[in-house]
């Protein structure tokens, strides 16, 4: 039973394996889920992406507001891949009628982003056939680049984001700030040979909280660069030269088992602090971890 | 004619510590029929359980590009594919796979695998696949050989409509019959279903008849089989609440299993929330009931031999 957050940017860790999920007694600390963090912000409940991290969170909420019908959300979606999708078609609130989904995600329009959610529905992969039969009502943006949204009571929260490169495609990264606080979700971030692009490194300036893409040590990024996914030490140059309070690595490979994962993470600790990170505090994602700003 | 279980479990994959014993992959099914590493090797459906066997198939010829490898898929939904795009020796040219799936009437497989890696879903598209792939579109009560394995097929009662196979081999078998409801309450076909009937209520005669026919191509197909694998993701209360969702239960799988004098049935397409606990319960509950079966569980890493009859249960 993962402890959900209840005051306003609390976080809660729901899956942190990239591109697949990884089931295995290796894995039983940090967790075999993919992507899906929860968080609290402005009075609502925000996921970031939708791995199968997500159907765990879904049962929990069914015990609320979202078993009645009278639950609502927002879902943002760094992009589509099926690491950070495929958990939807298994999340039980959206079966429930009354149910409020507001889904943002990479697409020129909401028309292209949902018929890219859909395509993981049809007929030939799943039982559903169509979102149209889903009960909750879901209402899909399309978001560009650096636009801000605001949501939250009072529209309180700013939302903005950024494209980073990921392989031959794009993800978005977003920042959520109120009320002096700020989070940046950043996964599937691989950057060039100069790094983060300007417009990423003004989405991370002076965040409090960097969830950053950790998909890989230094030494297997180099070997698989084209796979567009963030070293470690990628991610800890990205949180010194943000400035920020606190980083928290995600997106670990499959093949990553605890152990492996441990390493990293003392490692990364290691070179934030002969890097100009000693203030930055370090956290290694895991199912069930939970930060509060 | 050896089984392994890579993955055993229903709709998607789930990790952690209560599913360490039997395992969190989903569906994936290795037969081989001998040791010589020559031999065609057989895969049975392409779930998360894939992965990890295709990893140690590269240690061997497919790591030079030197693998003949042939998946049956019983359908395309995800927990049944989703391993594809992860599977090593996809990559490695020279490996060639032979694919078998159902024809559909809408499109032809290839588009269904290719739309599975679409740009917007996965970072390598299907056509950039190093191995060469050979599709192989089935009709219903297909027959064929993979070199000197017979394998035949029938269709199952699941939406979008499953395949089931057996293979047989020098007068050992082996039948694989998973995703499916029961023959009775519902015919599940291409329409969606949105309100299920309540099992019991009469049935059309077309879709009784239809029913009936599938069922007598199940019982046929495994008739004296050494090993059944069998849909069993549901317990009898469960299938009650969600007949039309094309699953099983063990009841179901003994059933038939017994008409078709098979020796030995394997409970499997686990339902994602049982644990290892539950599983244990239900298999000890059912072999208790059938003296006249072997019967147990899947788990991943087991491995099985046709003609190497499970314990009987029943005591």
């Amino acid at each position: 039973m993962i402890e959900r957050p209840v005051n306003d940017f609390e976080v809660a860790f729901w899956g942190v394996r990239g591109s697949v999920p990884a089931p295995g007694p290796e894995m039983n600390r940090y967790g075999g889920n993919t992507s899906c963090v929860e968080l609290r912000v402005g009075g609502e409940l925000v996921i970031l992406d939708a791995g199968t991290g997500i159907i765990g969170l879904g049962k929990q909420l069914l015990a609320g507001e979202f078993g009645k019908g009278r639950g609502a959300a927002r879902v943002f979606l760094s992009h589509a891949h099926w690491d950070h999708i495929q958990g939807f078609p298994f999340f039980a609130p959206i079966f429930i009628p009354g149910n409020q989904f507001v889904v943002y995600g990479p697409g020129r329009s909401p028309t292209l982003l949902e018929n890219i959610l859909e395509g993981q529905m049809n007929p030939h992969f799943s039982p559903l056939y169509t979102m149209k039969n889903l009960g909750a009502a879901i209402d899909v943006h399309g978001v560009e680049g650096e636009q801000a949204i605001h949501i939250g009571v009072g529209s309180q929260v700013k939302v903005t984001s950024c494209l980073n490169p990921h392989g031959a495609t794009t993800a978005l990264a977003y920042r959520f700030e109120s009320g002096g606080r700020s989070l940046v979700y950043a996964s599937d971030a691989g950057y060039g040979v100069d790094g983060p692009s300007p417009e990423a490194r003004r989405l991370y300036a002076n965040a409090d909280v960097i969830i950053h893409d950790c998909t890989y040590s230094p030494e297997d990024r180099a070997a698989r660069l084209k796979r567009g996914f963030a070293s470690t030490e990628d991610a800890a140059k990205v949180a010194i030269e943000a400035g920020c309070k606190r980083l928290v690595m995600f997106h670990y490979d499959q093949d990553y088992a605890d152990d492996v994962v441990d390493a990293l993470a003392e490692r990364t600790r290691r070179f934030l602090d002969d890097n100009g990170g000693k203030a930055i505090a370090l956290e290694p994602a895991r199912e069930g971890l939970r930060i509060t700003l | 004619m050896k089984v392994q279980f890579w993955g055993v479990r229903g709709s998607f994959p789930v990790p952690g510590p209560d599913t360490n014993r039997y395992g969190g992959n989903t569906s994936c099914v290795e037969v081989r029929v001998s040791d010589d590493p020559a031999a065609p090797r057989i895969i049975i459906d392409a779930g998360t359980g894939l992965r990890k066997l295709g990893k140690e198939m590269m240690a061997e010829r497919f790591g030079a590009g030197e693998g003949q490898a042939h998946l049956l898929v019983s359908h395309t939904h995800w927990d049944h594919i989703q391993g594809l795009p992860f599977f090593a020796p996809l990559y490695q040219k020279g490996n060639d796979l032979f694919v078998y799936a159902k024809q559909r009437d809408d499109t032809h497989l290839r588009a269904v695998f290719a739309s599975q890696t679409d740009s917007h879903y996965f970072p390598v598209p299907f056509d950039e696949a190093q191995a060469n792939v050979h599709l192989r579109e089935l009709v219903e009560g297909a027959h064929f050989e993979i070199g000197p394995v017979k394998v035949s097929c029938t269709r199952l009662n699941h939406p979008w409509i499953a395949m089931a196979y057996r293979l047989d081999y020098e007068g050992k078998s082996v039948a694989y019959v998973t995703d499916t409801a029961p023959f009775r309450d519902i015919l599940i076909e291409q329409e969606f279903i949105r309100q299920p009937p309540r099992p019991g209520d009469p049935l059309k005669p077309e879709d009784a008849e239809k029913l009936a026919q599938m069922r007598d191509g199940v019982v046929r197909l495994c008739e004296g089989v050494d090993i059944v694998i069998y849909d069993t993701q549901f317990t009898p209360e469960e299938y009650a609440q969600k007949p039309h969702w094309g699953h099983s239960c063990p009841e179901d799988a003994i059933e038939i299993a017994r008409e078709a004098g098979a020796r030995n049935v394997v409970l499997f397409h686990h339902a994602p929330e049982r644990t290892d606990d539950q599983i244990d319960a239900l298999t000890a509950y059912h072999q208790s009931r059938t003296p006249d079966l072997g019967l147990t569980s899947a788990a991943e890493g087991m491995i099985l031999t046709a003609g190497v009859d499970l314990p009987k249960g029943g005591t």
